[in-house]
């Protein structure tokens, strides 16, 4: 029995290249058991690599892998415990479904008595009851994906990667087969490996997310830490939307609140754990965090911002209000909850207000 | 209007096109099928005035025919099964590998399609003469394996590249070895292209004439090969009426071929494109 304080895996080092360029470079990182940990970036970012590496569909060219204690490299993918369920689920859609969710059974050599409860016991799970004699084509997309999900949890795999798993399917099936599938995890209590490019089904799905840029980690931490703490101009930028204020230099005021002028002219009071930068800076400033308010109303608090400009749109989205303003800093996106619509229209003179603690300060991408 | 009528003009003009390339096509065909039925001891003006069956009884009684039958049915099925097991195996390798030259290899594979069966017929003969191979049957074989295998392997590649690659890395990551997943998964199927592949290549062999004409010997001959020599030596319609059998082998074959590819689409799901 493998120790429950033992990460289910871990990656040291490991590098992988397709020709000239490295598509996962030196990757460090680790999943705890029972841990649902996300790999989020662009495509092309290496994510994709990085979870056939896990599967053992491609070979790391330097570093070492290790699920559940044993060493992966040279192994495969059919001597790893790992289940893999596909974007576009991949059933065999010349088997019934009992058949698909029986097909690692019969490969990972289960006793052959157990097979009718097994299969059983997995379609309760994904609440498929009676569709054992169905085929693949006579499913919806939603339900293909349940069945797959099945197929690989049947084997109690000790680590399961989901590749993009809920992107084939439309918006509002894919909100709710996000939360059956996170509980359904969490049910079997499974180690896993989330890869997607969706912010939402990073975020949803995952304890912890690692943000991936050009086969790199960006930054690792829960999506609370990424939403609000990105640590890189990449990570604020892809994660949410984003206010940009830009420019260099500035000075140390009290406690911990820099004075920072903008290229444009604008003073910026930002909290900063560290000293005031040197060279050229980017601060970031989620929508959420600003406030409008009539023109020329003056900041409350000392370390508070203040900035005067005209609502150039206003789009009720239902559930929110997406202001657009035209400021000395260009454009400024706001987003506030929708009580009783909006108090500002379009050409009217406000003042956006955020305080020091909203702004994170980041050096702009190399 | 008048652009109108040109239109209706042209419809008009295009079936009449269509008919009469039809009736083009059809014609020696139906006056063949009459004409193995005709009752008559010699060669008379159609329509026959009464049917029957002599010809018929005539081939059945020629053992010189017969002995073509049994010889191109056992060359075809042996030829078939051989380039059968070749194309898939050519083709599973050409479609999971990746290389450079991988379409010109894929192209010289299907070139005896385009070298004309005369020339394949002739280079066989000398290329075997000169290996000392001047036994009839392995010569024949060797040159239907040649002219059966483009279409084994062309039909067997369209079925391999509709299958998503993800099903054979789905079963592999189930437990299943990448042996089991070839049977389990991918062999499945391929299987109605491969099917069709064999049954297309097993009429081009009982049809040839070009390559086997050049292989012959004495002894072993293909019923196309006996047909042309006994219409040289003395024309009877018993010619017409092995000419009527082998369209039902072949009509056989391709409602063989139309049900193993309608039974494609019935089954079909997207992975199942023909």
């Amino acid at each position: 029995m493998q120790d429950p304080t033992e990460p289910v895996v871990v990656f040291r080092n490991v590098s992988k290249r397709f020709g000239s360029t490295a598509a996962v470079d030196a990757m460090s990182f680790t999943v705890a058991a029972g841990e649902t940990l996300s790999l989020l970036g662009p495509s092309g970012c290496g994510k994709t690599t990085t979870l056939r590496l896990v599967a053992g569909f491609e070979q790391p060219d330097a570093g070492s892998i290790e699920i559940a204690g044993q060493a992966m490299v040279g192994k495969r993918p059919y001597e790893r415990n790992v289940g893999l369920l596909f974007q576009h689920y991949a059933l065999f859609p010349h088997m019934t479904v009992a058949e698909n969710i029986g097909y690692g059974l019969k490969h990972r050599r289960w006793p052959k008595a157990e097979f009718g409860d097994r299969i059983a016991e997995m379609l309760r799970l994904v609440r498929l009851e009676g569709f054992d004699a169905r085929r693949p084509g006579q499913l919806s997309g939603g339900q293909q994906q349940r069945v797959a999900l099945a197929r690989v949890l049947a084997t109690k795999p000790k680590l399961v990667l989901l590749d993009e798993p809920l992107s084939a399917l439309d918006a509002k099936l894919r909100e709710e087969l996000g939360l059956e599938l996170k509980q359904i995890l969490s049910t079997v209590g499974s180690t896993t490996i989330v890869v997607t490019h969706d912010q939402d089904e990073a975020m949803s799905l995952a304890d912890r997310i690692i943000v991936m840029n050009r086969g790199k980690i960006e930054q690792l931490g829960t999506p609370g830490e990424i939403y609000a703490q990105p640590r890189t101009a990449f990570v604020a930028s892809f994660i949410g939307r984003t206010n940009w204020f830009s420019g260099s230099g500035g000075t140390l005021a009290v406690n911990g609140v820099c004075r920072l002028t903008t290229n444009n002219g604008t003073a910026l009071n930002v909290r900063t754990v560290d000293m005031p930068p040197a060279g050229s800076w980017r601060v970031c400033v989620r929508p959420e965090r600003i406030v409008i308010m009539p023109a020329h109303t003056a900041a409350a608090g000392s370390d508070a911002n203040s900035l005067e400009g005209e609502v150039v749109s206003v789009v009720n989205m239902g559930a929110q209000l997406h202001f657009v303003g035209q400021t000395a800093e260009g454009r400024i996106t706001v987003v506030q909850p929708n009580r009783q619509g909006s108090r500002f229209q379009t050409g009217e003179a406000i003042s956006l207000h955020f305080g020091a603690d909203d702004c994170v300060l980041l050096a702009p991408d190399a | 209007m008048s652009g109108r009528l040109f239109d209706d003009a042209m419809w008009l003009a295009g079936l009449v096109l269509i008919g009469t390339i039809l009736c083009f096509l059809l014609t020696p065909i139906a006056v063949t099928v009459i004409m193995a039925f005709d009752s008559r001891a010699y060669l008379g003006p159609l329509p026959p005035p009464s049917l029957s069956l002599r010809w018929f009884e005539q081939f059945f009684s020629d053992d010189y025919f017969l002995r073509g039958l049994s010889t191109s049915v056992k060359l075809a099925t042996l030829a078939v099964a051989i380039s059968t097991a070749v194309g898939l195996a050519t083709a599973f390798v050409v479609e999971r590998t990746e290389f450079a030259g991988k379409q010109l290899l894929i192209s010289l594979f299907l070139s005896p399609l385009l070298v004309p069966p005369v020339v394949t017929g002739f280079a066989l003969l000398l290329f075997l003469s000169h290996l000392g191979l001047i036994n009839g049957f392995a010569r024949l074989l060797c040159g239907h394996i040649i002219i059966t295998v483009p279409y084994t392997i062309r039909a067997t590649l369209t079925g391999l590249g509709g299958i998503d690659r993800s099903l054979t890395e789905a079963a592999l990551s189930l437990g299943a070895n990448e042996r089991a997943a070839f049977w389990d998964v991918t062999f499945p199927l391929a299987r109605t292209s491969i099917v069709s592949g064999a049954i297309f290549a097993f009429a081009v062999s009982m049809d040839d004439v070009a390559v086997s004409i050049m292989l012959t010997d004495a002894t072993t001959y293909t019923l196309p090969v006996a047909l042309i020599s006994s219409m040289r030596a003395n024309f009877d319609l018993s010619i017409a009426a092995a000419s009527v059998m082998l369209m039902l082998v072949t009509l056989g074959l391709i409602v063989a071929l139309e049900k193993s590819v309608g039974l494609n689409r019935a089954i079909g799901q997207g992975v199942f494109r023909s």
